[in-house]
């Protein structure tokens, strides 16, 4: 008997095939989790109510950045296996996509098969939104955002204009495999250098606001919320390093405007 | 409440709903919950800004602001049956300090030449920035989980 093992637990042991691909199973659920943006705590729960509810006694489960390790274990017999994790863009689809097949096989409706099939349906999801679609909403997005901050109309559009643009650099930049701090820096530097408009065409009282604004799509809103999260929740090791992670890439935000700005010789913020 | 106040609050919920919304398609929630991601972006940072200009520190009314997003996130997530921080994440991007997050970063560039006497005061500032950037960050993630942290409370699986 393990130590962690429930009291009187009363299901049948599962041989080593079993727990092969049960553990299997849960590895590639908690890969996607953690590949596309889920804060620790959900990712343990996750894959912890997958194995229970395929027929683990028990899992055991190490969230750490880029490794997922999981040991599973019923009666007697155990198994362990770590997972290679790398960060993706962060795609909350797929998130909620898990999260209900795991209720799925708690319910009981899905069994080994089933989930692997599943899991290979979830794995191709891809963007519902057209690429167009999503430059344009976040070319508004971050319009809005220097509306918050004070500006005016000009601002506004010189914004959008930038914002949108810097938009496209990113997503042609990272589809070419650019490092993502290198990706970070460019396409703030090409932000920063449209919304310098805003200051030289003498566009409004306010041309700083543009700057602010249109690189705001760079921020790494939700690695820092995660790190926060995992913090208070426990995690530390992955919440201190999504913590340095989002760190960096703010520092890139500021080389690639800082570099812009002084190359524009425009007002800086 | 007078009616100046109110039409700000309103302006600034519309200008957090669009800007969430945004976030919400980069972040590719599923279509069905983009109502509610931008309903929970206006909530949070209107009731922000509210509370801001009750006199309320930008700390506390983020921390307020991000329970409102966490208790509604919850609502929502058992109403469309998804994960509630497809909402949460989405609703509190508003709130993230991401402007206050790289002027701490280019301030600290920036002290690389700054002259000896001028680098104290500059100082002073990177480190007031790096502060409340963190506060934020904290009241935001405390909010957001404060459902789970009060309520929902598991045992640890260990």
């Amino acid at each position: 008997m393990f130590y962690n093992q429930p009291a009187g637990t009363t299901k049948p042991p599962l041989d080593r095939e079993a727990l092969r691909d049960v553990i299997d199973l849960a590895l590639w659920a908690g890969q996607l989790l953690l590949q596309y943006g889920a804060e620790s705590e959900r990712i343990e729960q996750t894959i912890h109510r997958l194995g229970t509810a395929l027929g683990c006694d028990w899992m055991d489960i190490l969230v750490s950045p880029n490794v997922i390790a999981v040991t599973t274990i019923s009666g007697d017999e155990f198994r362990t296996k770590i997972r290679r994790v790398i960060g993706l863009n962060v795609n909350l689809t797929i998130i909620s996509a898990i999260n209900r097949l795991s209720r799925r096989v708690e319910a009981g409706e899905l069994d080994r098969f089933g989930v692997r099939k599943e899991l290979d349906r979830i794995s191709k999801i891809r963007s519902h939104y057209n690429r167009w679609l999503v430059v344009t909403m976040v070319g508004l997005a971050c319009a809005s955002f220097s509306r918050l901050f004070g500006g005016d109309a000009a601002v506004f559009a010189v914004t959008f204009f930038a914002a949108a643009v810097a938009m496209v650099v990113r997503q042609e930049l990272s589809r070419r495999y650019f490092n993502q701090f290198l990706v970070v820096i460019v396409t703030a530097f090409v932000a920063g250098v449209l919304a310098s408009a805003a200051d030289l065409l003498n566009l409004s009282s306010q041309p700083e606001t543009a700057l602010a604004a249109s690189v705001l799509l760079l921020v790494p809103g939700v690695a820092l919320i995660n790190a926060a999260e995992d913090l208070i929740t426990g995690h530390m090791v992955t919440g201190v390093v999504r913590g340095i992670v989002g760190s960096i890439i703010s520092l890139s935000i500021a080389l690639g405007l800082l570099l812009a700005i002084s190359l524009m010789g425009v007002r800086g913020l | 409440m007078n009616v100046a106040l109110l039409l700000l609050v309103l302006e600034d919920a519309l200008w957090s709903a669009l800007a969430a919304t945004g976030f919400a398609m980069l972040f590719n929630v599923p279509v069905r919950t983009l109502p509610g991601c931008a309903i929970l972006g206006a909530v949070g940072h209107a009731a922000r800004t509210l509370l801001m200009q009750m006199g309320m520190s930008i700390e506390a009314g983020t921390l307020a602001g991000a329970t409102l997003v966490g208790f509604l996130g919850l609502v929502f997530a058992r109403r469309w049956k998804t994960p509630s921080s497809v909402y949460t994440l989405s609703g509190a991007i508003p709130m993230v300090p991401g402007a206050l997050a790289y002027r701490t970063m280019i301030g600290l560039l920036k002290l690389a030449e700054a002259a000896p006497d001028a680098a104290a005061l500059m100082l002073a500032d990177v480190s007031v920035s790096a502060i409340k950037t963190g506060l934020i960050l904290g009241a935001i993630a405390v909010g957001i989980a404060a459902p789970s942290l009060l309520f929902f409370r598991q045992r640890p699986l260990a």
